[in-house]
């Protein structure tokens, strides 16, 4: 690609000399008068630089890609190509200059082109998660047999080979600590969602609103030096050790909590937004009829709004499996099926970190076993999303 | 207080007075709804609140049973009496008045629940059930008064919401009477049905006037016509004119009542 | 049965003492989320704040000819082979004539005493005696940094029971330290070094800087913003005015809102694979990191154009469509200018969050020790292809290290990472303030 730089700047350049060029042919075309051309001389000159830039610059992405492909650098009849197409495009828009042409229509397509190609840059970005797991993962399972890798209960890996590398133990972390941080989020942030839009009053809510926010803004590193240094600690101090549960300030308890307190502002606006597409009309029938608004609250609003509530829970689970850095410093890095929650455990997460930031020979199975692992994440969170935004959608639709 | 009531009385001619309102004046923040507004609502009767869109008479009914409450801006000053108590007493629990006092929409609002449970919710709330048994048969007694029970009772598990227009205003109706209350208060009940269910729900109005004190707010001159027999009149705000339904539409007191039963305002 | 509405009855009583609790639950329902925040935000600042002072020994430095510039040229080249061993030696003697000029004794070794100068200091001596070789044969006042045991000591971190079981000081060096702060030689102020120095090595904590990493998070939000804007902004424009409603775009609008919930580690497994091992750019270097942001900021800042989009009234259109504006110009002369605060500020969230991501940046390898300043383009690395770090990922990075010195510098680091977030998050809401508009 470095070869091809200089072609580049040379298609700038013809850009920026074509846009000028073309502006002063389109005037001339008019003999000066303006009013007689069907497009302005600007969308000439708009419309000359763009057929300039576009195709060159098209082709050097997909002659890299070509590159990157088949191994081989770029050389002179890539060059030839794009210095080429840059001079044709160049010399037909300007040949193109003529009092009836609609250079406005083609500058405008070239534009709308541009809009598509970043739109598709979404679906790309998900094609790219894909085919880059699914490629290392087929690597990976040509190495070490699925079956150990779904089915194994251990995870020992070792840097000698004959690792184990069983996803079990790292499931049951990730899904231990995500259980505990829905059991810490889901209450407090659906609670303090109800009060703060059926109870409190705008100054309460003025105040809690924008604090609640502010903990969604908080980085999750943040979260993370804040259970390595502060919440593991006290648990260990206050609790694990005098109950005698272990001596481990790293625990799921660590983790699931500090990870809980993070979700609770996911957890309260989503289900904010949900109870506030309940009907005035349904809180109004059951207060007609005598109910307190707890009452109401409890058997009219939350049954309503449960779909939407349950959807905002799948997401908040989505996002608690796959959350990374708050793992990393507070559930430890032993591989572990236990059920004791003051103990240090792991997550799939973790050793995604743990086993692409070693040292380890980029083929052998003990780092692949990434990918298997984050495409194994991918699926699951991929899965709760869809399913999720489902049911969020369904139960939009019904109040609308 | 014992002797206002005694006034009262003496003042109705042969009906009992169920509510009694005076000098009510109603605030949305810095807006003066209601003016000034005296009436005695008679028991076992239907009164019709008749007047152009928003000229407060949805507002009043709201007052009746406290709806108004769950406003934050709204303020209500003045006095209003149901059977001679002050409902806006300080001792007064809003949710107590309620069950006394029930009400029906505009829109029919039926619960996302079955048809057995938004007529059952009334009843479980207030623990007047004594047991299943009792429930059925409030069910039952309320779906029959609402006329609802031919059609509902063979699918009285389905969701409230799979009925049609006038099906589910009826549900709210039967959920409302199923609580036992004295008076009922509908806010336009019938602006959201089609013709023949708004027949049958006019029907149905006129025989609950033999158990309770009806108050109903319409948009519809013929609807005040048609069901009730005491009718008021409301503009800007203020009480026009407060007289026998007969009266008002034939041989109305006030100029304004007349010009807008004749349909120059409205 | 009458009953009177002024007295309640036991159930209604009961009813509503249920009432009071479900609020009061409510109510401690807040209460926990925003003392949560509270006990987080004071961790860190109890944590962190103490990383902004350091403490310096401010000692006459005698920079004998026959020391530092054995040849006498003053040459730099020569000079350089007086290494920084030869200058901890000169540092210690200068220390120990200090400490006899103030009228103290003590029972320390001269290596005991020279252990309480950083082992950084000597380079820093050296660096300036080599920019500035008119200094030989001069005696110099310098600030030199005391060691992490003795700045730690002035902070309340290292007591003397604790020094008493350390191998890296002792109760001796900790009471000399005290009595050359009463005599005003040993003092601990303001450290502005603290976001200029690169990271140090685990010996040398109170070396360590955020240099490097904020020049690696500064390249990485311009690489965002130069792609994220334009491609983010070009998206919206195309699925909200452009785009036909069929499947295809139906399933690029699901496709987005789902990237929007993708784990941030799954896009640095993507970066590693596509960036580095396919496309083989360099490791650790700003312009991977900022990719890989670009593609997970990208949703957020579609999904807040699109409702920055879908805020202009249609009106708006129509008025340009009627006056013979294309469809195109009608968006771009007039609902893209109409839409830009929310724009602005969807992409500054978005910066936002780019900035405090650490995740995905430790797989493309920035979580590497990086003492050299990146350059933002050399012609071998190419544009932003230098090894860098990043400031969540210097959190991180000091939060691994042995040496507890490094937990209160990670709390620094932590503190000025959120000094940015608050900043990106005002200038936010003041731009939505200053041009919201109702239509």
């Amino acid at each position: 690609m470095q070869s091809l730089t200089t072609p580049l700047l040379f298609i700038f350049a013809l850009a920026v000399i074509g846009y000028f060029v073309a502006k002063s042919r389109a005037l001339k075309v008019a003999g000066g008068d303006i009013r007689t051309l069907v497009s302005l001389p600007n969308q000439h000159a708009l419309n000359t630089a763009l057929a300039t830039i576009i195709p060159p610059v098209a082709a050097v992405l997909l002659f890299a890609l070509y590159g990157r492909l088949t191994d081989g650098g770029p050389n002179w009849f890539f060059t030839l190509v794009v210095i080429g197409l840059g001079v044709t495009g160049c010399a037909l828009s300007l040949i193109g200059i003529k009092v009836e042409s609609r250079a406005r229509t083609y500058a405008e397509r070239w534009i709308l082109g541009l809009l598509i190609f970043a739109s598709t840059i979404a679906i790309m970005t998900t094609v790219g998660i894909v085919f880059s797991m699914l490629f290392e993962t087929f690597n990976f399972f040509g190495q070490y047999d699925w079956r150990d890798f779904f089915f194994s209960l251990s995870w020992s890996p070792n840097f000698r080979g004959n690792s184990d590398l069983g996803i079990i133990p790292l499931l049951w972390g990730t899904l231990y600590v995500s259980f505990i941080a829905l059991v810490v989020a889901v209450p407090i942030g659906l609670f303090a969602a109800i009060y703060l839009s059926e109870y409190a009053g705008p100054r309460l809510r003025s105040v809690a609103k924008p604090a609640i926010e502010v903990l969604a803004g908080i980085p999750t590193i943040v979260y993370g030096l804040f259970a390595l240094i502060t919440v593991g600690p006290v648990l260990r101090d206050y609790f694990a050790e005098p109950m005698g549960f272990g001596q481990s300030a790293s625990s799921v308890m660590t983790a699931g909590i500090v990870m809980g307190v993070m979700l609770i502002p996911f957890v309260s606006s989503l289900s904010d937004d949900i109870i506030n597409a309940v009907p005035q009309a349904m809180r109004d029938g059951s207060l007609g009829l005598g109910a307190t608004q707890s009452e109401t609250i409890r058997q009219v609003v939350i049954p309503a709004a449960l779909p939407g509530i349950v959807g905002a829970i799948l997401l908040a689970a989505s996002r608690a499996i796959g959350e990374t850095m708050i793992v990393v410093l507070g559930a430890g890095a032993a591989a572990r099926l236990s059920l004791n929650p003051f103990e240090a455990m792991t997550t799939v997460t973790v050793k995604i970190v743990s086993q692409l930031t070693g040292d380890t020979d980029f083929a052998s199975p003990e780092t692949l076993v990434a990918f298997a692992l984050g495409l194994t994440l991918f699926v699951i969170t991929l899965g709760l999303n869809v399913f999720a935004l489902y049911i969020v959608r369904k139960y939009r639709e019904q109040y609308e | 207080m014992e002797d206002m009531i005694h006034v009262d009385r003496a003042m109705s001619t042969n009906q009992d007075i169920k509510i009694s309102a005076k000098g009510v004046q109603v605030y949305y923040a810095d807006n003066h709804a209601i003016k000034d507004v005296d009436v005695e609502i008679d028991d076992k009767t239907v009164t019709a609140f008749i007047g152009p869109s928003g000229c407060g008479k949805s507002t009043f009914l709201r007052c009746l049973n406290r709806m108004n409450d769950t406003i934050d801006i709204c303020r209500v000053e003045g006095d209003i009496r149901i059977d001679g108590e002050d409902i806006y007493d300080p001792k007064v629990d809003p949710v107590q008045l309620r069950a006394k006092v029930g009400m029906v929409f505009q829109k029919p609002n039926p619960f996302p629940k079955s048809i057995y449970d938004n007529v059952a919710y009334g009843p479980k709330i207030h623990g007047l059930a004594r047991n299943k048994a009792d429930l059925d048969e409030i069910v039952e007694k309320s779906l029959r008064k609402a006329a609802l029970w031919n059609e509902a009772k063979d699918r009285l598990q389905a969701p409230g919401t799979g009925l049609s227009g006038g099906q589910q205003q009826r549900l709210c109706i039967a959920r409302a009477i199923a609580t036992a209350p004295e008076v009922l208060l509908m806010d336009e009940p019938c602006s959201a049905l089609d013709p023949i269910a708004t027949a049958q729900v006019e029907e149905l109005i006129d025989e609950l006037r033999q158990t309770f004190s009806v108050v109903i707010v319409t948009h519809s001159m013929q609807q005040a016509a048609r069901v009730s027999q005491k009718t008021a009149f409301f503009h800007l705000g203020n009480l026009v004119e407060y007289d026998d339904t007969d009266k008002i539409f034939t041989n109305p007191h006030d100029p304004r009542t007349e010009s807008y039963i004749s349909g120059r305002i409205g | 049965m009458k009953t009177s509405l002024l007295a309640a009855d036991a159930r209604t009583k009961k009813r509503n003492a249920a009432e009071k609790r479900f609020r009061a639950y409510g109510l401690s329902a807040i209460i926990v989320a925003m003392s949560a925040l509270l006990i987080l935000l004071t961790s860190v600042l109890v944590n962190g704040l103490s990383s902004f002072q350091q403490t310096f020994i401010t000692m006459d430095i005698e920079l004998a000819e026959e020391r530092v510039d054995k040849e006498g040229n003053r040459d730099p080249a020569e000079m350089a082979k007086t290494t920084t061993i030869g200058y901890n030696s000169i540092l210690r003697d200068a220390l120990i004539a200090t400490i006899e000029g103030e009228g103290l004794t003590t029972d320390l070794s001269n290596r005991d005493i020279a252990d309480m100068i950083s082992k950084e200091a000597s380079a820093t001596v050296r660096d300036r005696v080599l920019a500035n070789p008119d200094l030989v044969g001069q005696t110099v006042t310098f600030d030199v940094l005391a060691s992490g045991r003795i700045d730690g000591y002035f902070k309340g971190d290292v007591t003397l029971e604790s020094a008493a079981l350390d191998s890296n000081t002792s109760p001796e060096a900790l009471t000399l330290a005290q009595q050359l702060a009463d005599a005003g030689v040993i003092e601990t102020k303001f450290n502005w070094n603290f976001f200029i120095w690169p990271d140090a090595s685990v010996q040398r904590p109170e070396a360590a800087g955020l240099g490097v990493a904020i020049l690696g998070s500064l390249y990485m939000m311009i690489v965002v913003l130069v792609l994220a804007l334009p491609i983010g902004v070009a998206s919206s424009i195309y699925l909200e005015e452009f785009a036909p409603k069929n499947r295809i775009t139906d399933i690029i609008e699901v496709n987005i809102s789902n990237l929007a919930a993708v784990p941030s580690i799954v896009y640095g497994i993507l970066g590693l694979a596509i960036f580095i091992n396919f496309m083989e750019f360099n490791q650790s270097s700003p312009l991977v990191g900022g990719l890989v942001l670009t593609l997970m900021t990208l949703p957020t800042i579609i999904i807040s154009t699109r409702a920055a989009l879908k805020s202009v009234p249609p009106s708006i259109r129509d008025a340009a469509l009627g006056v013979g504006a294309s469809k195109m110009q009608s968006v771009f002369h007039h609902v893209l200018p109409l839409a830009a605060p929310g724009i602005l500020t969807g992409t500054i969230i978005g910066l936002a969050q780019a900035l405090g991501e650490t995740a995905p940046l430790l797989l493309i390898g920035m979580v590497a020790f990086v003492r050299e300043y990146p350059a933002a383009y050399t012609p071998e690395a190419g544009l932003f292809g230098e090894a860098s770090t990043a400031l969540p990922v210097q959190v991180f990075n000091w939060t691994q290290r042995s040496d507890p010195a490094f937990v209160e510098r990670a709390s620094g680091a932590i503190i000025t990472l959120l000094v940015f977030l608050l900043i990106m998050n005002a200038v936010a809401i003041y731009l939505r303030r200053r041009f919201e508009r109702r239509w």
